[in-house]
């Protein structure tokens, strides 16, 4: 029999979710930190591999969550942590992935071509020439980031059982490409609705900038495989916060952005499909947003105050008709060129 | 071979009063013998999931969870003597012979022989574990035999010594994940499987089958490493919550898996035929050629289902058929 135990680490004790009932048949699966999953299963399976010594360092390029996840662990297991990131990284992230022994680069000029993005990626690729004993975790292609989500999808049919919808947000495509993917194994049907924001890349609107942050992206990452999605949905950052600040007021649920808009759409799917059991991932914490999502004076002065939720999505055929607002697309497990109708090509971002 | 497979319901009441009268508390103890110093050991039926495991984090070990079935058993018979010298019959059954012999120098009985004979109606090499049944067998008559209680576990381990890959159909009535190579329990789901009605058939229209030692171990990926934690997870709920539909899910899963390594044919076809007739599942021999279709064996539906299923796998020529209620008490 199995008896009360201790965790070995905080790592070990909140990667893992607790599994919240948000609906009739809605539960939320609330993260402290998502990002521990890939991070630590990438690092392990380097590690198993050889690629990752007690002495290396590794480096990676991220202002977000990821690299939280990675100073975490890379304290716990003593290894050295190079973080390359740009003025966009907030102050107070910053002085944590220090204080978890981080060395955190930022990057005050962008490349010529290619922006900031650009100049990340150089700038690893210089630490990996010179720092030959090297690691670079390197989430967006790495097939051990959505490779790690086997643990979830465990965790979450030994609770519920069968499981007819995933909906979660699209970043890297680790999480809602690699849980769908397992429980697809077991529920061929399970119907899995991905939720991107305007001005991202991931499937097929044109980069702009994005006020919304956690989700989408300018770049399309390996990880996203475009045929596991059934639906795509773009929520932009007022209707998220308010869904945020609502998951609070109705759940106690204290949340960031990220997982507001999960949970705008997970509700209203949920609603349109009585019965059906729905899994909604929220992936971080509502810490990091407290003077920003959490504060009314932020959102007046940003112009991001919504009196009301939206009742439910506009239908497009089309990303270009998206607009401004929360909208949706049925995306039937498509690659990205059938579904748009030309291959992805990147723009150079300036 | 035994004669017929195809199993009318009046010779299936035969087969089980038949194993009652031998199986009293088999459970309890290991072997409680029957009168005559009989003993028997029921097959399985492949099983519902197989692949590696990680238990606990960082050791991974190839494990299943088996199907019994009642319709296939074997069963062994040891008359002792002084003679020094263990006569098998028949001769061919080595494993049993190993077993014995296994047995005899745990209970370090030195000086005894004798005549132990096996008499089977399993099928060999299609996957319904006939040499653990033999061995389960010829174990249970000797430490009747000679007075000696085996424990479930030692048993384990030395019929994974006589027969280096094993299953857990000696290990009483608990559905387990079972380590074939190891002889370990990797996991006691705390009780058995939930009814199930399984209509089975071999896909080898040869029924030469395959000899498990000849059949090298899967190699899995490591992303198949991973995707048998979800299956794991939700067989703990399917026992837990005695949801029948959850094993089909789970057994399906694990077949699919087992496609790489030994594909059945006309898989996709029975995948669709599941869903056609309203079957919860298929579950396969990993190291075999059987397969069962899983049926809710409280369905009202459930002649309908099995007739529809017989007569689509007859145009298939996937047959004899086979069908038997897991567990079967």
């Amino acid at each position: 029999m199995r008896v009360a135990s201790v965790n070995q680490s905080i790592v070990d004790a909140v990667e893992l979710p607790p599994l919240i009932r948000l609906g009739e048949h809605l539960y939320g699966a609330v993260f402290v930190l998502m990002k521990l999953l890939p991070a630590r299963f990438i690092l392990d399976r380097a590690r198993d591999e050889g690629l990752l010594r007690p002495t290396s360092t590794i480096v990676e390029t991220t202002s977000g969550t990821f690299g939280l996840a990675l100073a975490m662990l890379c304290a716990l297991r003593g290894y050295r942590l190079i973080i390359v990131s740009d003025p966009a990284i907030d102050a107070s992230l910053k002085r944590r992935l220090e204080d978890l022994g981080a060395r955190v680069e930022i990057l005050r000029q962008p490349a010529a071509v290619g922006g900031f993005q650009r100049a990340r990626l150089d700038r690893v690729a210089a630490l990996q020439a010179q720092i030959p004993d090297h690691f670079w975790p390197s989430q967006y292609d790495n097939p051990h980031n959505p490779g790690a989500y086997a643990l979830l999808a465990e965790h979450l049919v030994e609770r519920l059982g069968r499981i007819d919808c995933l909906v979660g947000t699209v970043g890297s495509g680790g999480s809602m490409c690699g849980t769908s993917d397992y429980l697809r194994l077991i529920f061929p049907d399970l119907h899995v609705v991905g939720i991107d924001t305007h001005g991202s890349v991931l499937f097929g609107q044109k980069d702009r900038k994005r006020l919304l942050r956690g989700l989408g992206n300018s770049l399309m990452p390996g990880n996203v495989d475009h045929t596991a999605f059934d639906e795509i949905h773009w929520v932009s950052a007022a209707e998220a916060f308010l869904a945020t600040r609502v998951l609070h007021r109705r759940h106690a649920l204290f949340m960031g952005g990220t997982s507001g808009a999960a949970y705008l759409v997970a509700r209203w799917w949920a609603r349109q499909h009585p019965g059906a059991r729905v899994v909604v991932l929220l992936p971080d914490e509502g810490y990091r947003y407290q003077e920003t999502i959490y504060n009314d004076g932020w959102l007046r002065a940003q112009h991001l105050w919504l009196d009301a939720l939206p009742e439910a999505p506009e239908l497009v055929e089309d990303p270009s008709e998206s607009g401004a607002a929360w909208s949706c697309m049925l995306w039937n497990r498509r690659t990205y060129e059938q579904r748009i109708g030309a291959p992805f090509q990147a723009e150079e971002v300036s | 071979m035994h004669g017929s497979t195809k199993n009318e319901p009046g010779e299936m009441t035969e087969t089980r009063r038949d194993r009652e009268a031998f199986s009293h508390g088999a459970s309890a103890t290991f072997g409680a013998p029957s009168t005559n110093g009989r003993c028997l050991a029921v097959s399985h039926h492949g099983e519902i999931l197989q692949g590696v495991f990680e238990k606990p984090r960082g050791r991974l070990h190839r494990g299943l969870v088996s199907l019994k079935c009642g319709l296939f058993w074997s069963e062994a018979t040891f008359w002792p003597d002084a003679t020094d010298v263990l006569v098998v019959d028949p001769p061919s059954k080595v494993k049993a012979r190993r077993a014995a012999e296994l047995t005899l120098a745990r209970f370090a009985v030195d000086g005894c022989g004798g005549r132990l004979k096996i008499q089977s109606n399993i099928p060999q090499c299609w996957g319904l574990g006939s040499s653990t049944a033999d061995v389960t067998a010829a174990m249970r008559a000797l430490s009747h035999t000679l007075g000696f209680r085996l424990s479930p576990e030692v048993a384990a381990h030395l019929a994974v010594r006589a027969e280096v890959a094993s299953n857990s159909t000696m290990l009483g009535d608990h559905a387990v994940l079972f380590a074939h190579r190891e002889g370990l329990v990797l996991e006691d789901f705390g009780q058995a499987l939930p009814p199930l009605e399984v209509l089975g058939f071999n896909t080898d229209p040869t029924e030469a089958g395959i000899d498990t030692l000849d059949f090298p171990p899967a190699r899995y990926t490591w992303w198949e490493v991973e995707a048998f934690r979800p299956l794991l997870g939700l067989l703990r709920r399917a026992v837990a919550t005695q949801d029948a539909p959850l094993v089909g899910y789970v057994a399906s899963a694990s077949a699919r898996l087992n496609q790489r390594y030994l594909p059945k044919p006309y898989f996709d076809d029975l995948e669709k035929l599941v869903e056609r007739v309203g079957a919860l599942g298929l579950q396969v021999a990993h190291s075999g050629t059987i397969v069962g279709l899983l049926f809710d064996p409280g369905d009202p539906d459930l002649e309908a289902r099995i007739a529809e299923a017989e007569a689509a796998l007859a145009a298939w020529r996937l047959g004899p058929t086979w069908r038997f209620r897991s567990p079967s008490s």
